[in-house]
């Protein structure tokens, strides 16, 4: 349906003529999208998106993150209450971590973590009546990438929508970044992303320049990696 | 609304960055952030910011009793608010030590500098005089508030101008401002603060922190001084101890940055002056308009982008410049005689404010192309990239 | 740099400019002039709520008014109260139950219509936000005077004209209905009638107005 694709809608937009599925015969509305009686209304502002077959969606810019089941986060420690740990994930409340929950903890062997931590994790449960809660372990027990990072890097907030653009697996700005210099990077969809060059100098660099990329289109990320690139060489 | 905290990572990794003399912002220790002065449209409005940090000043007088000890002066009230708008950790109505310690630095700077001439707000001794009343408000926190505040109340004190009044026997009539013009405060001199946020035992100094470098810093130093050197106030708070040298250090570098803000000001009441008498149209609504854009425009963006690459650039420079950041133990020629430079340290003494006035014109002239000159808004920004080459001319 | 401004073919409405997510802490922010009056709005939320505040099946909105100077008086508090009704309402609040969504207002100048211009500018912040709501709303006000003559407020501060009644209208965007009236003074029933359809007419360049801001603001960062 070419007369919606990357549509502005504000709230209170009725969305009409939605492409059913033509087997099911139905819609899949995604966030931001609701039904009122028989009619689809937008709720919130943003462009509106659709994915064949029959997939609608708004792509929203927000700041303050609502946890999702199943996305990976970046969480800061605040708090060991007993057996479990507190995490401030960026939601409305904050979410729980168990001990039991990193690869290979058990009773005795308990995971080393401080208060101040971050820790990449993902949502397990993500539930607007309940406390969310995030583990560290994926469903056969393996950390897979998870877990408490200790290994220096900086940790700064950006918009959920930046955030969701640099996971991506198209996205210019990370693959202009990376054809650049080595740096490793972990992105939680609550818009926290932390960042590490090999330098300090680097370090610094990349987080400017993730910033800087929200408002710029492809070209312009590609001509500021390219200068980026090129301070940090002409220096070196 | 709680507090998200800062993670062990930043706190680590600002600390080491600042041990190599650099700032995640790509500024130098030593530079401010972007310092912008609007002026409302009603007299003694005025909204400062430092490059995200944003204060709102608002003057307000009216006709009381004055004090019993003082008959025969006016009375100056100031209030500084922590608006929940501010940052999330800012409740509504609740005083917090952040806000008290605020409130007593700023009472301190304006109300007991003697700033402003009290003596002429007195209308009939011992019954009425003039309540002028500051109130500052922090629409956003991002750090070094105190700095900012401090210029929006006295750049507010020194917009606002009071009714005027005539006493004739027992009665008193206050005019109207189509009556008769309204009266501006006399202002003796405009102290400001500038905060210096000390890292590694008071090894390393900030100017102007960020709100991120401000949660890691070990201790801060406060230090109020108007452009004729006299210090107004000052404070050391926080877990560290500070060289008696290093405060004089400290007050050098306090003096430059009072003489450039307190230009910045003076212009930016200059502006106002001369767009009102224009009959031009002024205020929040106007300023708005000017520069306005719903998000941030991509050529700011572009520069934004350019000035990551500072801290890189400076890494080529021999330590030179930053030895000024260090606490210093070799003796510095600076002080009275007005020639003398210490060694790098191109903005301490007095013969470095040519250099920054120099430097102020240039930014000046290389912004033209760039941005609208505004009538009530004039911007300065300090580059560490402009002021290098210049501050390698003294050496 | 771009104005946003609009008084686009309406002569009766003054100017209205707004920049969009000017503060860095708050998750939506907006200032928004409308004339000479000018109000800064923040919003936070969906965030932690306090206990006492708490309920169970939505979302609390807490509102806070702050004046230009001087501590909060009953006039903004009776504000507060009024856009607080309005926009729980307004935004879905089931959505977000035992959280909270706080907008703060924050008077830069109040040249007539402060009441109307608040509304709008927490609406365009609680957009910048992203916060899910019903519909959209815009408040109006019109002015009643002695002869009877209805007039939005003017660009300049109206010194001499006395208005005998003001009228603040609050309409969403969906089908154009009356969310809220707030008045002063002494009217006639066909002077309501006439005020309303003056708003009404009003407010569709002010909902214009908060799309144009939006297309803007998502143009460049979507």
């Amino acid at each position: 349906m070419a007369a919606h694709m990357d549509r502005i809608v504000l709230p209170g937009d009725k969305i009409s003529d939605l492409k059913e599925s033509e087997t099911s015969k139905k819609v899949v509305l995604g966030p931001g999208l609701r039904t009122e009686t028989e009619d689809v209304y937008a709720c919130k502002p943003g462009v509106l998106k659709f994915k064949e077959p029959n997939v609608y969606w708004i792509d929203t810019h927000q700041k303050r993150y609502v946890p999702v089941k199943g996305e990976h986060v970046i969480g800061i420690v605040t708090q060991k209450a007993g057996d479990i740990f507190r995490v401030d994930i960026g939601g409305s409340d904050q979410a729980s971590l168990s001990y039991l929950s990193f690869e290979g903890s058990t009773k005795r062997n308990r995971p080393d973590v401080k208060v101040g931590d971050i820790v990449y994790s993902r949502l397990l449960v993500a539930n607007k009546d309940m406390e969310p809660e995030v583990v560290c372990i994926d469903s056969h027990g393996r950390s897979s990438g998870m877990g408490v990072i200790r290994s220096g890097g900086f940790l700064f907030k950006t918009s959920l929508n930046l955030v969701r653009k640099m996971c991506n697996p198209q996205c210019v700005l990370m693959k202009s970044l990376g054809n650049k210099f080595p740096f490793e990077v972990m992105v939680g969809m609550n818009g926290r992303i932390w960042v590490k060059g090999r330098t300090n100098k680097e370090t610094v660099a990349l987080a400017n320049a993730v910033c800087a990329a929200e408002h710029m289109t492809n070209p312009q990320i590609k001509a500021m990696c390219h200068r980026l690139a090129d301070a940090l060489a002409g220096f070196e | 609304m709680r507090d998200v905290p800062i993670s062990n990572c930043e706190r680590e990794f600002l600390l080491a960055i600042i041990a190599e003399k650099k700032r995640v912002d790509g500024r130098q220790p030593t530079d401010l952030r972007q310092v912008k002065i609007q002026f409302g449209s009603n007299f003694g409005s005025c909204e400062v910011s430092f490059g995200k940090t944003r204060v709102l000043a608002t003057v307000s007088s009216e006709v009381a009793a004055p004090k019993q000890r003082r008959p025969n002066e006016g009375i100056l009230f100031v209030n500084v608010e922590l608006s929940p708008m501010g940052h999330p950790s800012f409740e509504q109505g609740r005083q917090t030590e952040e806000s008290v310690e605020l409130n007593r630095l700023m009472e301190r700077c304006l109300k007991e500098s003697r700033c402003v001439d009290l003596e002429s707000l007195c209308i009939v001794v011992g019954e009425k005089v003039w309540t002028v009343r500051v109130d500052v408000t922090v629409v956003n926190q991002d750090g070094n508030m105190l700095d900012c505040a401090s210029i929006a109340a006295i750049a507010a004190l020194a917009h606002f101008k009071r009714p005027d009044v005539t006493v004739k026997g027992q009665e008193i009539t206050i005019h109207t401002s189509d009556e008769r013009d309204p009266i501006p405060l006399s202002i003796h001199h405009m102290p400001l603060c500038v905060t210096f946020a000390f890292f590694h035992q008071g090894k390393f100094l900030l100017i102007d922190p960020q709100e991120r470098e401000e949660r890691v810093t070990e201790g801060k130093m406060v230090i109020g001084m108007n452009k004729h050197r006299e210090i107004c106030m000052l404070q050391v708070t926080g877990q560290m101890l500070l060289h008696q040298d290093k405060v004089k250090q400290c007050t050098k570098m306090a003096f430059v940055k009072v003489v450039e803000m307190t230009e910045l000001i003076q212009e930016a009441l200059a502006n106002d002056k001369t767009a009102r008498s224009k009959g031009e149209k002024c205020g929040f609504a106007m300023s708005s308009e000017k520069e306005i854009n719903t998000t941030v425009s991509p050529a700011k963006l572009v520069e934004d982008v350019s000035k990551t690459d500072l801290p890189m650039s400076s890494d080529s420079d021999s330590g030179s410049e930053q030895e000024m950041v260090e606490a210093g133990p070799q003796e510095r020629p600076v002080g009275d005689s007005p020639k003398v430079v210490g060694k790098g340290v191109a903005i301490i003494g007095s013969a470095a404010v040519k250099k920054w006035e120099e430097e102020e014109e240039r930014v000046k002239g290389d912004k033209k192309g760039k941005k609208k000159k505004e009538a009530s808004v004039k911007e300065a920004s300090v580059k560490g990239q402009q002021s290098r080459p210049q501050a390698s001319a003294y050496f | 740099m771009e104005v946003m401004e609009t008084s686009t073919n309406s002569p009766c409405l003054a100017a209205l400019t707004c920049v969009l997510g000017d503060l860095s802490q708050a998750d939506g922010s907006a200032s928004f002039t409308h004339g000479n009056t000018s109000v800064l709005a923040a919003t936070y939320g969906p965030c932690e709520v306090r206990m006492s505040k708490e309920i169970l099946d939505q979302a609390t909105v807490e509102v806070v008014c702050k004046p230009r100077v001087g501590l909060p008086n009953c006039a903004d508090k009776y504000r507060e109260r009024h856009i607080r009704d309005l926009f729980q309402a307004t935004i879905l609040v089931n959505l977000h139950p035992r959280s909270s969504v706080m907008i703060v207002l924050q008077e830069r100048q109040d040249d007539g219509g402060l009441l109307a211009t608040s509304i709008n500018a927490a609406c365009l912040a609680l957009l910048d936000a992203g916060v899910s709501m019903k519909f959209l709303v815009a408040a109006v006000t019109a002015l009643i005077d002695k002869d009877g003559n209805i007039n939005l407020v003017p660009e300049e501060k109206p010194s001499d004209v006395e208005a005998s009644a003001s009228l603040t209208i609050v309409f969403n965007e969906k089908d154009l209905q009356v969310m809220g009236v707030t008045s002063s003074g002494k009217f006639s029933q066909e002077q309501y009638d006439r005020s309303v359809s003056l708003c009404r007419k009003a407010t569709e360049h002010v909902f214009k107005f908060y799309r144009e801001s939006m297309e803007r603001k998502l143009s460049k960062s979507v």
